[in-house]
């Protein structure tokens, strides 16, 4: 079997919620070795956001279970000094330490880049605190749909009637910033493959989300242009729009990009009158023409719309929720679901890999790790700490299996 | 490979330096996923795509760095095998039709990365769907969640869909390319704009895969205290965790929202209305800033929606140095530059469509040219 191409790499991840973690996610999925650091009062909030019944429900939560996969659990309390002493034991014997803290939070912690640094002379540092380690806004604390407000996306979404700006629907700055911070980190391993030396990289997931609406910023220093909410309309082709299909809550996105397309579309819903009209028509029209189009598609199986379409070489699709996704031919198809085993969990559907390496071909290979799952295994495995200390460092709450404190939220 | 280090400008050393990489033009996502290689020291050559591919503002934003040329397919096979990296963005097959089928190329050069972005990806049923920004939304369920129930879905600004691809793309390229530099072997990645968004579906993927139950479209308000509200000037958030709740509730001021039956995090939802009907009207009465202030002094997520213009006056951006200027014909634009800080980047100028043929066919193929 190829190798995956971070095969040998080890990351010691002291990332919590979304953003790092699913930066490690993909770092884990291409053959890093990720080791996730929480402790016995400090995990990752997502264990417990929302209620789980059982024993260990910080254990069971399918939300952390989906964005941890492919790491190894060690707990370890970083106030105490036994604590930071470990972790830096094994920095010393880490490639990279990503963490996603506000901006001061490492440095009070002990753990500063130089203290990293002399643990691990050529060690890579990504800190990705939402407005970065400098500058005026260094202090503010941002989640992911407050980043993208700050960042100038939520500005420039709306449906333009009333304006009234919109967030994405999913904390959408945390995988960006996460994606973002996996490429980061890769960079600087090359680099140092070719110097020797370390980095210590400075993402602010607020900058790496305004990198995501570049022309924006082109046209706003231009020409002085304030963001402009047009729905789901194009900026130039006519009509686009998503259109509602017969069922509850079903829609179809469509997209005509020329007047063959139209034509074509015309043919399809029955709209031979309208045939001729021109761009600048269409444009002008295009209540109108939503009006026709929507009248037509509401009447219709959105998959079937979707293949009438298709077959006439018109974009478009049948819009996909969070539960009809899980079912969708293609994705099927691709074997894009996987139903990985867990110890205290029912198997669900979870993303496989994203980026198909088609040679050397990642697949799901662990679950989330529980909580504290690898302490003996990275404890005495490999720092070399006596087996006999475990039960002193449990006793002492620098390690735990359990959470001491656990609420919802 | 090309692998050797060589110094950039002024001595300096980026991480990409003498690494080449040959974008197949091409829309956004290809653009946009080599945009940074050049930022960082690579030698990014644009083989053009159709005229209006990109619009002026994206390619000043995407283009910028890199050199452009216009060769015929013969001549771009020969600069692919010349490359470490060839990114490109064309329907499933199009490569192979111009003579340059992935696998062939892989077989000839095993050091190669090859990163190919689509829709749909490289199989499958509807790997030859045609498919536009929208369309890739639609079918990777983020569309789904976003905009408010009793309107349609709603496509977030600025072509999300291509440029996440875009993003993966570069991401899954360079992580693809240190394994060729540690094993000599390549690989060709099959990125699709669906599947980078289906596995992002936060809670509601993997909650709806345990219960079988749509997410619905909750708008601008999760909560009462996850959220968008109107203000004095324009529009401001907050997102509190159960851990953040208490200073909030502490910050807006009424004695009241200390009951248990808000700090409570289950009572709360069964109240979530009637708070946000108080947080809405604490929002009314501040302006942006004192509301980003209050959550400095609580240490609660604020923010506040701020437009591209905005951020181009921003204080904290500039003492980040985080925007390039770049020429053009109409004066001076400003875009966003290096993605994070602590790696070496440089700034560039842009070229026009097929100005650097000569010197790039000259540069890479040498006699072979």
């Amino acid at each position: 079997m190829k190798r995956l191409p971070l095969e040998g790499v080890r990351i010691v991840d002291l990332s919590m919620m979304w953003a790092g973690p699913y930066a490690t996610h993909l770092l884990g999925e291409m053959g890093a070795e990720v080791i996730k650091i929480e402790a016995p009062r400090a995990w990752d909030n997502v264990r417990t956001l929302f209620p789980i019944s059982g024993p260990e429900p910080w254990n069971a939560s399918f939300y952390f279970n989906d964005y941890n996969r492919e790491k190894k659990g060690l707990t370890l309390d970083l106030t105490q000094p036994r604590g930071r002493e470990l972790l830096l034991a094994l920095v010393a014997k880490s490639d990279a330490v990503i963490e996603n803290y506000r901006a001061d939070v490492l440095d009070k912690l002990g753990l500063g880049f130089e203290v990293l640094r002399r643990a691990r002379p050529d060690i890579i540092l990504v800190s990705m605190a939402g407005f970065g380690k400098t500058g005026a806004d260094r202090e503010l604390v941002g989640f992911g749909p407050i980043v993208e407000q700050m960042a100038g996306l939520a500005s420039l979404t709306g449906y333009g009637d009333d304006g009234i700006p919109y967030k994405t629907g999913i904390s959408y700055g945390d995988p960006v910033g996460g994606t973002a911070a996996a490429g980061a980190l890769v960079l600087a391993l090359i680099q140092r493959r070719r110097t020797g030396q370390g980095a210590c990289i400075d993402l602010a997931q607020r900058e790496t989300m305004a990198q995501m609406l570049p022309e924006a910023f082109a046209a706003a220093s231009l020409r002085g242009e304030e963001p402009v909410h047009r729905g789901n309309r194009h900026p130039v082709w006519a009509p686009q729009g998503v259109y509602p299909c017969e069922g509850k809550e079903q829609w179809l996105a469509l997209s005509v990009r020329s007047d063959a397309e139209w034509r074509a579309l015309c043919d399809v819903i029955g709209a031979n009158g309208l045939v001729g009209l021109s761009l600048v028509e269409r444009r002008a029209r295009h209540d109108e023409l939503d009006a026709r189009i929507a009248a037509w598609s509401a009447l219709q199986d959105g998959a079937a719309a979707q293949a009438a379409l298709q077959a006439r070489m018109i974009p478009a699709a049948r819009m996909l929720d969070s539960d009809s996704i899980h079912w969708d031919a293609h994705l099927l198809a691709r074997d894009f679901w996987d139903f990985m085993p867990h110890p205290r969990m029912q198997p669900n559907a979870q993303p496989a890999p994203a980026w198909r390496l088609v040679e050397a071909n990642p697949r799901p290979r662990r679950p989330a790790p529980l909580f504290g799952e690898h302490n003996r295994e990275i404890l005495c495995g490999l720092l070399g700490v006596p087996e006999g200390e475990l039960a002193e460092l449990a006793a002492a709450g620098v390690i735990g299996d359990a959470l001491i404190g656990a609420g919802v939220g | 490979m090309t692998n050797v280090p060589e110094a950039g400008d002024a001595g300096r050393v980026l991480p990409l330096d003498g690494m080449r990489v040959l974008e197949i033009g091409g829309g956004v996502p290809a653009a946009f996923a080599t945009r940074w290689l050049t930022g960082y020291g690579a030698d990014v050559v644009r083989s053009e795509g159709p005229a209006d591919a990109l619009d002026r503002d994206e390619e000043i934003a995407l283009l910028t760095g890199k050199r452009r040329i216009g060769v015929p397919d013969a001549q771009l096979r020969a600069l692919a095998l010349a490359a470490d990296l060839v990114v490109e963005d064309g329907k499933p097959g199009a490569l192979a039709a111009r003579g340059l089928d992935p696998l062939a190329l892989r077989a000839q050069k095993p050091a190669l990365v090859i990163t190919s972005l689509t829709a749909f990806g490289q199989t499958g049923p509807h790997a030859s769907c045609e498919a536009t920004n929208l369309v890739a939304h639609a079918a990777g369920g983020i569309l789904s969640l976003t905009g408010v129930r009793r309107r349609p879905p709603l496509a977030n600004g600025a072509n999300q869909a291509l440029k996440l691809l875009g993003l993966h793309g570069f991401a899954a390229s360079l992580t693809a390319y240190f394994g060729a530099l540690v094993s000599g072997e390549g690989d060709w990645i099959d990125l699709s704009a669906q599947e980078c968004a289906a596995g992002l579906l936060e809670f509601h993927g993997p909650r709806s895969a345990v219960d079988g139950l749509p997410a619905p479209r909750l708008g601008n308000r999760t909560t009462a205290i996850w959220g968008i509200y109107r203000c004095l000037d324009g529009f401001a958030g907050v997102c509190s965790l159960q851990r953040q709740a208490r200073a909030l509730l502490e910050g807006i001021g009424d004695p009241e929202l200390l009951a248990p039956r808000f700090l409570d995090p289950m009572e709360r939802m069964k109240d979530d209305k009637e708070l946000g009907r108080r947080v809405e009207s604490f929002f009314a009465g501040k302006t942006k800033a004192e509301l980003l202030a209050l959550g400095l002094r609580q240490q609660v997520p604020f923010g506040a929606v701020l437009t591209p213009r905005e951020l181009l006056e921003s204080d904290s951006l500039s003492e980040r140095g985080f925007f390039d200027e770049v020429a053009t014909p109409d004066g001076v634009a400003r875009v966003p530059g290096r993605p994070v800080l602590g790696l070496e980047w440089k700034s560039g100028a842009l070229a026009a469509p097929a100005a650097d043929t000569d010197a790039v066919l000259c540069d890479w193929l040498g006699g072979a040219a």
